[in-house]
């Protein structure tokens, strides 16, 4: 599988805008962890949804 | 929300020939992005779709999206038939695919993977510079921020060493 690819002028504009903090915080974690994280932020994005599900 | 752990848990307990890829595997990489859902790449051998088929059999899979009532049917003939899987099972969305755009299938990646440990289970999962390569031979403007994300990690990790 070749990877060799040059710079995307696009892509480089969106990463200005990462958060690099929070990948170095994410880092600091085990693989386990960061998938534990996940599992709790789909949780919450749910909870919210069904929320603004009862207020319409 | 998808139980990781429990999906996990299924393909290893029986035995199933996979690779964690897209969203799960970045989050592997480290990314905060949020996913809905867990995409494999399953070997596309007899045996190893056989053990599939087994590891779903209580989990009613259905075509995630789909009206219901089809006559959609869980099993090896339907796994034979064909490759790439878009499911809702009782454990949370799971995609599984015989075939990756960009990635090829299990045998042509399987080289590109390295061993992880998560909620006691060792399974495979797709290294960064492949998933980067993979995401960007998809072309969707939706992966975009992604591919950034993936690469500033990839900077990151470079920069830690």
């Amino acid at each position: 599988m070749d990877h060799s690819r040059g710079l995307d002028p696009v892509i480089e504009a969106y990463k200005k805008d990462v958060d690099r903090t929070l990948i170095r915080k994410n880092l600091k974690l085990s693989y386990e962890e960061r998938l534990q994280n996940l599992m709790q932020l789909q949780k919450f994005a749910n909870g919210l949804q069904k929320a603004g599900g009862r207020k319409q | 929300m998808t139980d990781f752990a429990k999906i996990l848990q299924l393909l290893s307990d029986h035995g199933v020939e996979f690779i964690i890829i897209g969203g799960a595997a970045a989050i592997v990489h480290g990314s905060s992005r949020l996913t809905q859902d867990l995409d494999v790449v399953y070997r596309r051998s007899q045996e190893n779709i056989a053990r599939l088929s087994n590891a779903f059999q209580e989990q009613n899979p259905y075509l995630r999206g789909a009206p219901p009532g089809l006559p959609f049917q869980w099993s090896e003939a339907t796994i034979r038939m064909r490759l790439n899987f878009t499911l809702q099972t009782n454990l949370g969305d799971l995609n599984l695919l015989g075939e990756m755009t960009g990635g090829g299938n299990y045998e042509d990646i399987v080289d590109h993977t390295f061993e992880i440990e998560v909620f006691g289970i060792r399974c495979l999962c797709l290294d960064l510079e492949t998933l980067i390569h993979v995401k960007r031979a998809a072309g969707r403007p939706k992966d975009l921020e992604t591919i950034a994300e993936l690469e500033a990690i990839r900077e990151t990790q470079h920069t830690q060493e």
